[in-house]
C-alpha cells in the first residue's frame, strides 16, 4: 500500500505554478497569468524528468550509484542545451532540510565567502597521485585474510554464531585452510548457505591452524615480552588485523588468566601489558567481543579496584594502571552496555559499593573513583558527588591521622587529585560561578576548598586544564593518552603474504609488489600445482614477521624491582569464583590449582636499548614513560 | 513456418531490416538525395514562375512532370503526424478502462496454460491505450487509467512505465525517444497457436474496435506450433523495450567458428623452446602438432579467411602468437574443483572518478579512463613504459640489428604509468590493440581517439558520433575498431580512414557496449533498449537479436570458441546466449547490482563477472553445456529450457569496498580483477 502511494507520488510530482511565478520574478518577468504558469509548470516538469532520465545513462556509464551534477550537465549538453555552471561538487550537493508549517523543504545553503580569507589561506595539500596497488583477492579460491580483503567473518556473522552454532561451522568452513593433502572435493564452497536440517548443534571445536597457533604464540609473547618495539607491533596487529575471531577465545583466556596470576604476583608491568592487549582487541573493528565480555570485564575490573597491584604501593605508579583500566571500562560500558546485560549498571554498583565501604582500601577507592569518573557526567553526578563528603573525611583522617603510612598517604593525595579531575567539569556545569568556598565546604566537607579552586581553574582555562591536571597529578597526560599510543606509531607493518615465489614477498605499501607475479614462472607453479607441500599454504599464510629477538640479554635491569628472575613461575592459587567481579572475591585458596605461566626475563628497559633488532621506531608509549618515571622515583627515594 | 499464416500480422512484417548500411545502398541513397535536391530546385522555379529555366533543367536532368509534385509540408513533419495519427480515434476515452478490464477478465478466464501467454499482451495494450488517450488529449482519463493499471504490469517494465508516465500531453509525444520507439516499431510477442486462436476468437466475438486496432497496428504476434510456454520461459526472454526478438530475425546463418590459424614457422618455435626447459617440450611436441592440425582443419562454422579483409601478419605478430601459444601451454585448469587465483588491482586516490578500466590481452598493460577526461596506462609487469627516441636519435640506429625494437626505445622516459590527455569529457572506454602499440578511447565529447603507445601521443581523432560515445573496441586482428554511442549507432572504423566504413543502426535507444567476435566478422552491441544485436560486418546486416535483459546492457563477452555470448548489465543478471541458434541458454542470478565486466576463462569453461556490488563471481559454463537439452527443437520456443539453477555459481569473492570494473584472464588462466577504491563519500550509500 505504501509502495503504491509512493509510486503515485512519483508519477504525480510536479513543479507548482507558484514556483514558476517565483522563478519568473527572479529573472525579472512579473505578472505571469495563472494559466500560463500552469502550462509552463507542467512542461518544465516534463522537460526536467526527461533530462534526469537522460542523466541516468551518464551515471551508469560513469560506473556510479549516485547521480551527480556533472551527469545533469552532460545530459543537457547531449540535448544541445547549455549546461549549468557553478554546481561542480565532488561529493553530492549538500542539501539541507527544513520543515515548518507542514511543509518540507530541501535547499542548498549558499554561504558567503570572504575572498580575503580564501586568498590568504594556506594552499591545500597536493592530493596524492593515482597509483595502482595489487593484492590477492583469492588464492586457489580461498580468500587470504589480509587487510585489503574484507574480514572472513563479519561482525554480524560472529554475532549469529552466538545464537546458532551451525553458523559457526559454516564460517569455519569458509575460512578453513585447505591443507595440501585435502582432496579438492572436500571444499564445500557451494554449501555455504545450507544449514543442517536437523539443527543438531555440533560441538564446535576451535581448531587453530598451525599458522594461527604460531601467530598466537608470537603475539602473546610479544605482548608480554621485554621488547617494546615488538610489543607495539603486536598490539598494532591485534588492533587492526581482520580474521582474528577464531583466536579470540584464546586471547581472552590468556588475558583473564594472566590478570589473575599477576595480581597475586603484584606484577604491575605485566598487568599493564595485558590491559594494553585488551585495549587493542577492543580497537579491532572486525571482532565481535560480546561473547567474551565475561572474561574481559573481571580482568579489567581487577586492575581498577584491586587492593594491591604492585610490590611497593608507596613508590610504584599503579595509579596509571588504574586510570587506564578505568578508561577501558568506561569504553566497554559505552560500547557493550545494553538493556539486557546491564553492564554499566552492574559495574557502577560495584564501584559505588567500594566507595561506600569502610573496609575498602584507599587504593581500591581510588580505582572506584576513577572507574565512576570515566562513566560520564551523569554517573559522576548521581553516584560520585553524594559520596564526596565521606571520602573527604576518610582522606582527611588518613592525611592528618596519627598513624603515618606512606602508601595510604599517597593514595589519599591521589584520591584528592582524581576527584578534582573528575568533579571539576561536572561541578562547573552544575554550580554557578557565584558559589563560594563556604558553599563547597558545606556540601563537600573537607574537600570543598580544593574542589572550589579546581573548578575555578577549570573555568579560567578550560583549554589548558588537561595538561595542568596532568602536571598536578604527576601522571602521564591523562587527556592525551586517550589516544592509544599504539595507533600513532607509523611502524610499517611487517606482514608478509608468503608466497612460494620469492619475488612476491615484497612489502605491501610499495605499489608494484605483486605485479611480477603474473609473469614469473614461480607463481605459475603455485597456481598450477594446487598441492604445495609446505604448511604455508595459500589461504592462511599470514605471519607477523617479527624482528628477531635478541637472545636473552640477561640484563637484570629490573625497573619494577621484581625479586625473582626465574623464567617460569609456578603459582598455587584459588580456582574458585574467579569469574565474578574480582574486588569482591575473597582470595582464600580453596581448591588449589596450578597455573604455569612463562615469564619474561626481566625488562630490557628503554625501547631503544632493546637490542639490535628492536629499533626505536619513534615510539614512546605512555607506559614506557611511566616506567621511566617509576624508575626515577625509585632512584630518588 | 508459422506466423506467416496469421492474417493481420502478415503484411506488417516488413520492418526490422531497415538498419542495413551496405555501401551499395549508400550509393543509391546518395542518388536519391541528389534527385531530391533537383526536385526542390524545380519546385522553387515553378513557384516563382521561371518557366524557361524550369523546362531547361527538366530536359537536362530528364525528369518527368509527374515527379514534381508540390509537397504539402516538410518531410519529417508529415512523417511524425502520420505516425502519431495512428492513435487518432473518436472513441470515448472513458470506455478504455472497460476494454482493458474486459480483456483482463477474458485472460483470467482462460486455461492456466494459455493464461500466462495471453497475459503478455496486456502490457502493450495498456501502453497503446494510454498513448491513444494522451494523443487525443484526454489527460485526466489517461492519468487515472495509468494509475489504475500500471502497477499490474511486470516489474521489469516499471522503468519504462515511469518514463511513460512523464508523457501526459500531446506535445510531449513529439521528440520523445520512447514515444518514437513505440510508434515506429511493433511490440513482438511470441505465442503458441492455441493461445493465439483463443485470442482471435475472443476478439471476433467482442467487437471492441480500439482493442482490435491496437493489436493489429502495434503488435506483432509471432505464432509457433507447440505447447504454450510457461511463465518462467516467457519471463526469461521478455523484458526488451519492444517485447521479444522475432524468431525470423535469428534465422540467418552465423559463421561463429574461429578463423583458420595461419601456419606459423615451426622451426622458430623449436629454437625458442629448446633452451628454456629441456624436459617438457619434448613430451609436448608430438602432442602439439596434431592439436594445431585439428584446429586448422576446416571448421564448417568458420567464415572464410578473406571474408573480411584482414591485415597481413607481421613478423612481430607471429612472435607474439608463438609466445601466446607457449604461455597457453602452461595454462591451469579453472573449474569447480580448481578454483582460480585472483589478483586484484586497486586504483588508489582516484578522486576524479574512474569511468573505465581495461587490460591488454597479454595482461601486461592496464588502462584507466577517468571522468576528468584523462587516460592513464599502467604497466603490470616489471617492464617499464617507455617512449620512442626522437627522430634524430632514431636515425642513428642500426636498422639491421636484431634488437632494433629495443634500441628504438628511450630509457630516460621509463615510468610505471603514462598519462594521455586530449579528450574533453569523461573517458568511457580505452582499449588496447592486440599488438599493444595502439590504444583507442572514446569519450563524452563525441570523439574517438587513437593513441600510439610508442610515442604516447594522440595520433587520430575520429569524429562522427556527435553524441557521447559509450564504448569502443579494437578488432582482435587489429586495423578495425568499432564504437557505439548515444546516437544509437555503431560505427566501424579502419584506423587509416577518418570516416566510418560501416554504420550499424537499429537499436531503439543508446548503444551501451560493443564487442568484436573473436573471428572479427561480427560485432555484438548491447543497448539501453535491453536488446543485444549481432551484426555482420561484411554487409551490415543485423543477424541476431537477443531479448531477455530487464535493464540496460552494459557488458558483453564472447566465449573464446566464438559460439557463445555472455551479457549483463543494470539488471545484474548474467545471460548466456547460443549464437548458432539465437537462443538463451542460461540465466545466472546472484549479483545484487549492475554488472560491468564479464570474462570467459581462456578455455571457455568458466565465466567471471564483477560489478558495482563489490564482488567477483564465477559461473560454471561447462555445467550449462552439459545440462543443455540437445534434443529440443530450438525453433519452438516452448521446448527450450533456460538453465537458471543456483548451482551454476562456482564461487564469489567480495572486495572490501571496491567495485569491480574489469575482469580478465591471463593466458595462463590467472584471474585479474580491477576497480577503483571507493572514496569515502561513496561508501555511505552502500551502508544505508
Amino acid at each position: 500500500m505504501a509502495d503504491k502511494e509512493h509510486k503515485e507520488q512519483k508519477i504525480g510530482s510536479q513543479i507548482s505554478a507558484e514556483t514558476i511565478k517565483v522563478i519568473a520574478e527572479s529573472v525579472g518577468i512579473g505578472g505571469i497569468p495563472d494559466d500560463a504558469a500552469g502550462v509552463l509548470a507542467e512542461d518544465s516538469s516534463y522537460r526536467l524528468k526527461q533530462i534526469v532520465q537522460e542523466a541516468v545513462k551518464f551515471m551508469h556509464h560513469g560506473k556510479r550509484h549516485r547521480l551527480s551534477t556533472t551527469d545533469i550537465d552532460n545530459a543537457l549538453r547531449a540535448q544541445n542545451v547549455e549546461p549549468l555552471y557553478g554546481f561542480q561538487t565532488g561529493d553530492g550537493i549538500p542539501f539541507r532540510f527544513a520543515s515548518g508549517g507542514g511543509r518540507e523543504l530541501h535547499f542548498v545553503e549558499e554561504k558567503e565567502f570572504d575572498l580575503q580569507e580564501i586568498v590568504n589561506a594556506t594552499l591545500p595539500k597536493i592530493p596524492i597521485d593515482i597509483s595502482l596497488k595489487a593484492h590477492w583477492l583469492c588464492i586457489d579460491g580461498v580468500q587470504p585474510s589480509i587487510p585489503e580483503n574484507p574480514p572472513p567473518a563479519s561482525k554480524d556473522q560472529q554475532q549469529k554464531e552466538i545464537l546458532d552454532t551451525t553458523v559457526k561451522t559454516t564460517i569455519e568452513k569458509q575460512v578453513k585452510v585447505i591443507t595440501p593433502l585435502a582432496e579438492p572435493h572436500k571444499i564445500k564452497h557451494k554449501h555455504k548457505g545450507i544449514t543442517d536440517l536437523a539443527k543438531v548443534k555440533d560441538l564446535s571445536n576451535h581448531e587453530l591452524s598451525v599458522e594461527q597457533q604460531l601467530y598466537y604464540k608470537e603475539i602473546t609473547e610479544a605482548c608480554v615480552g621485554p621488547d617494546e618495539a615488538r610489543r607495539s607491533e603486536a598490539l598494532q596487529s591485534l588492533a587492526s588485523d581482520p580474521g582474528l575471531h577464531q583466536m579470540l577465545p584464546r586471547f581472552s583466556t590468556f588475558i583473564s588468566e594472566g590478570v589473575k596470576i599477576n595480581v597475586v604476583q603484584n606484577n604491575l608491568a605485566l598487568l599493564i601489558y595485558l590491559m594494553r592487549m585488551v585495549k587493542s582487541i577492543m580497537d579491532n573493528q572486525t571482532l565481535y567481543l560480546e561473547k567474551y565480555l565475561h572474561e574481559f570485564i573481571p580482568a579489567v575490573c581487577t586492575c581498577i579496584v584491586s587492593k594491591q597491584l604492585c610490590m611497593r604501593p608507596e613508590v610504584d605508579n599503579h595509579w596509571a594502571l588504574r586510570d587506564f583500566a578505568a578508561r577501558l571500562m568506561g569504553q566497554m560500558c559505552k560500547n557493550f552496555s545494553t538493556s539486557t546485560n546491564n553492564i554499566q549498571a552492574r559495574i557502577t554498583k560495584t564501584f559505588t559499593h567500594a566507595i561506600q565501604s569502610d573496609k575498602a582500601a584507599l587504593a581500591t577507592q581510588y580505582g572506584a573513583i576513577a572507574g565512576l569518573g570515566e562513566m560520564g557526567s551523569e554517573v559522576i553526578k548521581s553516584f560520585l558527588l553524594p559520596h564526596v563528603k565521606d571520602i573527604g573525611e576518610k582522606v582527611k583522617t588518613v592525611l592528618e591521622g596519627p598513624i603515618l603510612n606512606a602508601a595510604d598517604k599517597i593514595a589519599a593525595e591521589n584520591i584528592k587529585k582524581s576527584l578534582a579531575k573528575y568533579l571539576s567539569p561536572v561541578l562547573k556545569a552544575l554550580r554557578g560561578p557565584g558559589a563560594s568556598v563556604d558553599d563547597y565546604t558545606a556540601e563537600f566537607g573537607s574537600l570543598g576548598p580544593m574542589l572550589h579552586t579546581a573548578v575555578g581553574r577549570e573555568r579560567k582555562s578550560s583549554g589548558n586544564q588537561g595538561s595542568q591536571l596532568a602536571k598536578t597529578t604527576g601522571l602521564g597526560t591523562p587527556s592525551q593518552d586517550r589516544t592509544r599510543p599504539t595507533v600513532t606509531i607509523p611502524t610499517p607493518r611487517s606482514q608478509f603474504v608468503i608466497q612460494q615465489s620469492s619475488s612476491l614477498g615484497s612489502l605491501p605499501g610499495t605499489p608494484k609488489q605483486t605485479q611480477g607475479a603474473i609473469r614469473t614462472p614461480g607463481t605459475t607453479t603455485l597456481i598450477q600445482g594446487g598441492q604445495p607441500k609446505t604448511p604455508s599454504t595459500p589461504g592462511q599464510q599470514k605471519f607477523i614477521v617479527m624482528t628477531s629477538r635478541p637472545s636473552n640479554n640477561g640484563q637484570s635491569d629490573k625497573p619494577l624491582s621484581m625479586s625473582s628472575g626465574t623464567p617460569t613461575v609456578v603459582k598455587v592459587m584459588s580456582g574458585g569464583s574467579q569469574g565474578q567481579i574480582p574486588s569482591a572475591v575473597p582470595r582464600t585458596p580453596t581448591t588449589p590449582k596450578i597455573v604455569v605461566m612463562s615469564m619474561t626475563q626481566g625488562n630490557s628497559g628503554l625501547p631503544g636499548q632493546g637490542g639490535p633488532g628492536g629499533q626505536d621506531l619513534g615510539m614512546r608509549s605512555v607506559f614506557t614513560d611511566q616506567i621511566n618515571n617509576i624508575k626515577k622515583e625509585s632512584e630518588n627515594s | 513456418m508459422a506466423g506467416n499464416e496469421v492474417p493481420f500480422s502478415d503484411s506488417l512484417k516488413t520492418q526490422g531490416n531497415m538498419q542495413q548500411t551496405l555501401p551499395l545502398q549508400n550509393a543509391t541513397k546518395a542518388d536519391v538525395s541528389d534527385k531530391q535536391t533537383l526536385l526542390a530546385v524545380l519546385q522553387f522555379l515553378k513557384k516563382n514562375n521561371l518557366k524557361g529555366t524550369e523546362e531547361l533543367l527538366k530536359r537536362e536532368a530528364s525528369i518527368k512532370d509527374d515527379d514534381v509534385r508540390p509537397p504539402t509540408s516538410s518531410q519529417s513533419e508529415t512523417d511524425v503526424s502520420h505516425a502519431l495519427a495512428a492513435y487518432k480515434s473518436a472513441d470515448d476515452p472513458s470506455r478504455f478502462a472497460d476494454y482493458y478490464t474486459n480483456l483482463k477478465t477474458f485472460i483470467e478466464s482462460c486455461l492456466d496454460a494459455h493464461k500466462v501467454e495471453l497475459s503478455v499482451i496486456l502490457y502493450p495494450v495498456f501502453i497503446h491505450m494510454y498513448l491513444e488517450m494522451v494523443y487525443n488529449e484526454h489527460e485526466s482519463y489517461a492519468i487515472s487509467f495509468f494509475r489504475r493499471f500500471s502497477k499490474e504490469q511486470e516489474d521489469f517494465y516499471q522503468e519504462d512505465l515511469q518514463r511513460l508516465a512523464t508523457v501526459t500531453k500531446k506535445e510531449h509525444m513529439k521528440g520523445n525517444e520512447l514515444m518514437e520507439s513505440f510508434k515506429a516499431s511493433k511490440f513482438v510477442i511470441k505465442m503458441s497457436r492455441d493461445s493465439y486462436n483463443h485470442l482471435k476468437r475472443y476478439l471476433q466475438e467482442n467487437k471492441m474496435k480500439p482493442l482490435l486496432t491496437i493489436i493489429q497496428e502495434h503488435l506483432f504476434i509471432d505464432v509457433f506450433d507447440g505447447v504454450p510456454r510457461t511463465k518462467q520461459q516467457i519471463d526469461a526472454t521478455s523484458g526488451g523495450l519492444m517485447g521479444e526478438s522475432e524468431r525470423d530475425a535469428n534465422k540467418v546463418k552465423v559463421f561463429y567458428g574461429l578463423l583458420k590459424e595461419p601456419d606459423i614457422n615451426m622451426p622458430l618455435e623449436e629454437e625458442d623452446e629448446a633452451p628454456e626447459g629441456d624436459d617438457k617440450p619434448k613430451k609436448k611436441k608430438p602432442k602439439k602438432d596434431p592439436l594445431m592440425m585439428k584446429k586448422s582443419k576446416n571448421d564448417p562454422h568458420a567464415p572464410a579467411f578473406n571474408r573480411i579483409p584482414l591485415p597481413e601478419m607481421k613478423d612481430q605478430d607471429k612472435m607474439e602468437k608463438i609466445t601466446a601459444y607457449r604461455e597457453a601451454l602452461k595454462r591451469v585448469k579453472v573449474n569447480r574443483e580448481n578454483l582460480p587465483t585472483i589478483c586484484f588491482y586497486t586504483v588508489l586516490n582516484s578522486y576524479q572518478g574512474v569511468t573505465s578500466i581495461d587490460m591488454a590481452e597479454d595482461s601486461s598493460l592496464l588502462s584507466v579512463g577517468f571522468a576528468d577526461s584523462t587516460i592513464r596506462v599502467f604497466t603490470t609487469s616489471s617492464q617499464k613504459l617507455r617512449g620512442m627516441k626522437t627522430a634524430g636519435e632514431l636515425d642513428s640506429i642500426d636498422r639491421d640489428a636484431d634488437d632494433v625494437l629495443e634500441r628504438m626505445m628511450d630509457d630516460r622516459t621509463a615510468a610505471d604509468s603514462k598519462l594521455l590527455t586530449g579528450h574533453s569529457g569523461p573517458v568511457y572506454a580505452a582499449r588496447f590493440s592486440r599488438d599493444r602499440k595502439y590504444l583507442v578511447s572514446c569519450s563524452e565529447d563525441g570523439t574517438v581517439r587513437l593513441w600510439s603507445l610508442l610515442t604516447w601521443t594522440n595520433l587520430v581523432c575520429y569524429k562522427g558520433h556527435n553524441h557521447p560515445v559509450w564504448d569502443v573496441e579494437f578488432s582482435p586482428y587489429g586495423h578495425y575498431f568499432v564504437s557505439v554511442g548515444h546516437d544509437r549507432t555503431a560505427r566501424l572504423w579502419a584506423t587509416d580512414h577518418h570516416v566510418p566504413i560501416r554504420i550499424f543502426s537499429g537499436h531503439l535507444s543508446d548503444m551501451d557496449c560493443v564487442k568484436f567476435h573473436p573471428n572479427s566478422n561480427y560485432i555484438a552491441t548491447g543497448s539501453n533498449d535491453r536488446f543485444i544485436r549481432l551484426w555482420d560486418i561484411l554487409n551490415g546486416n543485423c543477424v541476431r537479436i537477443f531479448s531477455g535483459h530487464k535493464g540496460s546492457v552494459q557488458t558483453l563477452c564472447f566465449s573464446p570458441d566464438g559460439r557463445f555470448l555472455a551479457s549483463s548489465g543494470v539488471d545484474s543478471i548474467v545471460l548466456l546466449w547460443d549464437i548458432s541458434t539465437g537462443g538463451l541458454m542460461a540465466q545466472m542470478k546472484g549479483h545484487t547490482d549492475t554488472v560491468y565486466s564479464l570474462c570467459f576463462s581462456r578455455d571457455g569453461g568458466v565465466l567471471a563477472s564483477g560489478g558495482l556490488d563489490n564482488s567477483v563471481k564465477l559461473w560454471d559454463v561447462v555445467k550449462v553445456l552439459q545440462e543443455v537439452d540437445t534434443d529440443a527443437d530450438t525453433s519452438i520456443p516452448s521446448s527450450v529450457h533456460v538453465n537458471d539453477s543456483a548451482g551454476l555459481l562456482i564461487g564469489s569473492w567480495a572486495t572490501k569496498a571496491t567495485p569491480v570494473l574489469c575482469i580478465h584472464f591471463t593466458r595462463k588462466n590467472l584471474m585479474i580483477a580491477s576497480g577503483p577504491a571507493a572514496l569515502q563519500e561513496d561508501k555511505s550509500p552502500h551502508k544505508t
